[in-house]
């Protein structure tokens, strides 16, 4: 261990209270926010829950320190626990100091005098964050006027309009009158912001601020945190699951995980160098937007330890493919990491790691699998589904007893597409684009449909008997997005499964045997069948769901977000199931899923959706590597990649506003509304996009071998509804964030 | 808001309408006063009968459908709501009646979601301390023992009071004491009056209010905005009386406005346990009575209270909760 840290074996081995006086002293002086030796326990009916156990960290002015961990690492109990909300039964102890002043052991009203003013805080989900019945320039002016009461009425209506304007609403003025539910989730989350800055704060804690969020938005919010730090010079403690939006931001990193830092440091020695296990699988967990090469992700298996008993070990030494004897003696202290001056990890292992380890080998990822489709061109499968020109339009009315139609909602917009044998076709775009309608309306399968769906070869238009209907199901079955939801809890994975069979006129003893071979298929232990569905965790339950789906042998499965519910590292080994289960089985997917990141790692083709319509279509490397629609490249640009160093110097497009209502849409380019190309064109140009509707067209041979060097075929399999594709962005819409000069030592 | 107010009040008005006629015809069809004439010594006889009952309007030998029409008639062009086998015109009777009941319960409900609310908010503060527990304790118990018994334990509670003290301080029945002179004797002898009533209405009523704003409020205490609003920088007590409080009582104002018409409507006991001759007491006695116009008045009455309860409720809705718009 280098001797030049200030972090000792003496001192970790020491007494907390030691240890709190040593690190205390060490504290530089010109940390706005100091953390020491942070213990948070809560009481519970089955004992002691230590929910967070020993956090120390620093925060300079102006910085941004990324916590991240996975649901129940202690990361939002830490935060809630530095601003002093955490309920009165939990048990608080240790040091937090802001500019030297010690906040823990405050009455809650002395606490007050910093909630707002000096620390604040920006919270998870932004529609239940803002009370209903106030209006927002009211919430505005609360935390105004809390810590400026001699400050003038005008004065304080002034600075809300200011503060709005900052955080990116249009129309402050007349908005300050509007109450939440009249603004987007995307809207509410900017008026938190413009609440947690209005009195200047030293320090912003933002807890998982985006999660709640569509890509394109959260790629606004994010933006708009980044303005709020630099007007206000804040230090901001960034807590997330994701590695991506940390990794552009933040200066210094610290993963949590069972309650404990397990590695800090600089943002690029935790993505590019990682010394601990945990950091190095959550890395290898999330798949790459901007990557085609295809490998399997990196799946830890197990589940996070339960803080009621005191690990004896490493806390993740359970899960850890490197574990040893040692590692299950003691838990081993955050120590520094040699070469660098701010690296620490609390692995024993840590010197053996590093850039040069491959996390694909450390956590044994399996091999990529292969199809037996794989090989075959395209054009010779069969397709398993096929969509002609659905649409799905709803009558907009008022009035209650003599019902007027003011207009139509064009959930989906003639949309055709088709899927193969052992492919995987994914449906992208905002909440309310039509992707979740498009899924009912094949669902629906019925004779008055406007549209032909084709499922295995029986048409809706033929026959939708009960007979065909049926024989349709076992063709094509879904996957749903929460799994405790979808299960009930009354039935064991035994009758969950037996179910589907019994439809189908099985017999017991084949019932039996299918249920086995199943549960063995998805990788779960037989002998669990007995079991309800709340004894298992949420990845175990999404398996069993697919075991479900799978009973009957369909062809295709509708996977409608299967990972969004599940952490990171639990999402990875579900992705792999799919993965192996599609070139296993022979199985074809429809996936629905608003992570582009998952898509583009588990997909063949992938279709963009905008307002019911979709607007981009092709084999997911040439729509990913080279989007023609500029929906598509805005899309693809709000993505935020876990390597600090593209997400510094990366281009990024951000749209503004939200989608706009359906109704509000132009009878030409459905997104000549929000389009950067549009905004730079000049106006005769942009009158061809209002008027007229672009056709789906492919891209021609030559522009696809322009662009990608390893264009194959003579027609590449990539469609979009574009007249100016190679138009200039828009600049305003165009943001860079060059922070190389944020990383000075 | 007007227009809205229009609309549902037009709707309303069919509605009392056909419960009304819908009431008349089962009252016409079921009473029959001519009956109870026939008790009197001396014994009428039939044609008396008939001829007293066509003079005042209830003519027992013309069809159910006629003498609605009659009614109707009467009712469109005079405002005339008929007259009781005893003589006595509806009408006249009717608003004493109103005025009775409305004095009898305007103070004890005006303190009833006063005391309800304030103890709610209170006990909510105070989760599972000493206070609530017997607050909320008390609730439950004012729920389950039957209304009457309740008045007569106050009662009994009143003239224990006036023993002990021998003097007459309360008066357990009664309206007023007859013949006594305006001015201040006046008013000390209605307070009088008043006092066991309203107390004894109040004790029994706050119980529901207390616990649905109690429930209510800790449904909020721990939600979202609150936790924000501490953010900002209100202590925990602030931060739940200005956000968490005004959110909880949407769905208490709600039911206040609902309630409040049935109390005017249907104090049955009160009125009757405490001698207050209101309009709940005269819907029973007009059934024993065999009294076809009271019955229909009183039902008729009570379906117009309804209502405006239910546009009270709408109005109250509209103007705590701005999630809510008319249209």
């Amino acid at each position: 261990m280098s001797s030049e840290t200030t972090a000792g074996p003496a001192e970790s081995a020491g007494l907390p209270a030691e240890r709190l006086h040593v690190a205390g002293l060490a504290a530089p002086s010109d940390a706005v926010l100091s953390v020491r030796d942070l213990h948070v326990r809560f009481t519970s009916e089955n004992g002691m829950v230590h929910a967070v156990r020993g956090v120390d960290f620093d925060l300079m002015a102006g910085k941004t320190l990324g916590i991240v961990g996975e649901s129940g690492s202690g990361k939002s109990v830490t935060s809630l626990a530095i601003m002093g909300l955490l309920p009165a039964a939990a048990e608080v102890s240790g040091s937090v100091r802001l500019n030297g002043r010690e906040l823990l052991g405050l009455s809650d009203k002395a606490m007050c005098g910093y909630r707002g003013n000096e620390l604040a805080m920006v919270f998870q989900d932004p529609l239940s964050s803002l009370t209903p019945v106030y209006t927002v320039g009211t919430q505005i002016i609360e935390a105004l006027t809390i810590h400026n009461p001699g400050m003038s009425r005008q004065a304080k209506e002034a600075r809300a309009v200011e503060l709005l304007a900052m955080v990116g609403i249009p129309s402050p003025k007349d908005r300050l009158r509007a109450f939440p539910h009249e603004f987007s989730g995307g809207m509410r989350q900017r008026v938190m912001i413009a609440i947690a800055i209005a009195n200047n704060p030293r320090v912003l804690i933002a807890d998982e601020p985006t999660t709640a969020l569509d890509v394109t938005i959260q790629a606004q919010v994010l933006e708009v945190l980044h303005t709020a730090q630099e007007e206000t010079g804040a230090a901001v403690v960034m807590i997330t699951h994701d590695l991506g939006v940390v990794a552009g931001m933040a200066d210094d990193i610290m993963v949590m995980y069972a309650g404990r830092p397990v590695e800090t440091g600089g943002v690029d020695d935790i993505y590019y160098n990682p010394r601990m296990p945990y950091t190095m699988g959550l890395l290898g967990a999330v798949p790459r937007v901007d990557v085609a090469e295809k490998t399997s992700l990196v799946p830890i298996e197990g589940m996070p330890p339960n803080l009621l008993h005191q690990p004896t070990g490493c806390s993740f030494a359970p899960r850890c493919p490197l574990a040893s004897d040692p590692c299950r003696a003691g838990e081993p202290p955050l120590s520094a990491v040699p070469g660098s001056a701010r690296h620490r990890a609390a692995c024993i292992k840590s010197e053996s790691l590093g850039a040069d380890v491959d996390a694909q080998d450390v956590f044994a990822a399996p091999p990529v699998p292969v199809s037996r489709f794989d090989a075959m061109p395209r054009e010779e499968r069969s397709a398993v589904l096929e969509l002609k020109d659905i649409r799905k339009h709803f009558p907009l009315t008022k009035g209650a007893l003599l019902k007027r139609r003011i207009g139509t909602v064009k959930a989906v917009d003639g949309i055709s597409f088709d899927i193969r044998e052992g492919e995987c076709f994914s449906i992208v775009g905002e909440s309310g684009s039509g992707k979740t309608t498009t899924l009912l309306e094949i669902m629906e399968f019925h004779k008055d449909q406007d549209g032909e769906v084709v499922i295995g070869g029986l048409s809706n238009k033929q026959a939708a008997d009960a007979r065909t209907k049926s024989a349709m199901r076992r063709e094509l079955q879904m996957v749903f997005q929460d799994p405790t939801g979808a299960l009930d809890p009354r039935f064991t994975v035994y009758e969950v499964l037996a179910e589907p069979l019994q439809n189908a006129g099985m017999d017991r003893q084949a019932i039996k045997k299918r249920i086995m071979e199943l549960m063995r298929l998805v990788g779960l232990q037989p002998d669990h069948v007995n079991r309800f569905p709340n004894q298992f965790s949420g990845g175990q339950r999404q398996r069993i769901g697919i075991a479900r789906a799978l009973a009957v042998n369909p062809k295709l499965v509708v996977l409608d977000e299967p990972v969004s519910a599940l952490d990171v590292s639990v999402q990875a080994g579900v992705i792999n199931l799919l993965d192996r289960l599609r070139a296993e089985l022979g199985l074809s997917y429809l996936l629905v899923a608003h992570d582009l990141s998952v898509v583009r790692h588990i997909s063949n083709r992938v279709a963009v959706m905008y307002l019911g319509k979709i607007v981009e279509i092709g084999e997911v490397d040439r729509v990913f590597g080279n989007p023609r629609h500029p929906y598509t490249r805005a899309l693809l640009s709000a993505i935020p990649v876990p390597d600090p160093q593209v997400e510094r110097t990366r281009e990024r497009i951000i749209l503004k506003g939200d989608l706009p209502s359906p109704l509000d849409a132009p009878k030409g380019c459905n997104f000549a509304t929000r389009c950067p190309v549009f905004a730079a064109l000049p106006p005769a140009k942009q009158e061809k996009c209002l008027s007229l509707e672009p056709p789906l067209e492919p891209v021609t041979p030559s522009e696809a071998a322009r662009t990608l060097e390893a264009a194959p075929g003579p027609s590449p399999d990539q469609r979009f509804a574009c007249f100016f594709p190679d138009g200039q962005l828009d600049e305003d819409m165009l943001v860079v964030h060059d922070t190389a000069d944020h990383h000075a030592p | 808001m007007l227009r809205y107010l229009a609309r549902r009040g037009l709707i309303y008005v069919v509605m009392i309408f056909l419960t009304t006629s819908a009431g008349y015809f089962l009252a016409v069809s079921s009473l029959k006063p001519a009956l109870l004439e026939q008790e009197r010594i001396p014994r009428p006889t039939p044609e008396q009968v008939a001829a007293s009952m066509r003079l005042k309007g209830l003519d027992p030998d013309l069809s159910p459908w006629e003498r609605y029409v009659d009614w109707l008639t009467a009712i469109v062009t005079r405002w005339d709501w008929g007259r009781s086998p005893n003589g006595a015109f509806i009408n006249a009777e009717f608003g004493d009646r109103v005025w009775i009941s409305t004095r009898l319960f305007l103070a004890s409900i005006i303190l009833t979601l006063v005391i309800g609310v304030a103890l709610g908010v209170y006990s909510a503060a105070r989760q599972y301390k000493f206070q609530d527990r017997v607050i909320t304790s008390y609730s439950y118990l004012a729920y389950i023992v039957p209304a009457p018994i309740a008045y007569f334990l106050v009662q009994l509670g009143a003239i224990n009071i006036n023993e002990s003290v021998g003097e007459r301080i309360f008066f357990v029945t009664g309206i007023s004491t007859p013949g006594i002179e305006p001015g201040w004797a006046q008013f000390v002898d209605m307070l009088a009056h008043y006092a066991v009533p309203t107390v004894a209405i109040t004790l029994v009523g706050w119980g529901s209010y207390q616990i649905a704003q109690r429930q209510y409020l800790l449904d909020n205490v721990n939600a979202d905005f609150v936790r924000t609003a501490r953010a900002k920088g209100l202590s925990r007590n602030q931060a739940i009386t200005r956000h968490a409080l005004r959110v909880s009582f949407i769905p208490v104002a709600q039911s206040i406005a609902f309630t409040i018409p049935a109390i005017f409507a249907g104090g049955f006991f009160a009125e009757k346990i405490f001698a207050w001759p209101g309009v709940g007491s005269w819907s029973i006695d007009a059934i024993s009575l065999q009294d076809v116009n009271a019955a229909t008045a009183t039902l008729a009455y009570g379906s117009v209270i309804f209502a405006l309860g239910a546009i009270l409720a709408d109005f109250a809705t509209t103007l705590v909760d701005p999630r809510v718009r008319v249209q």
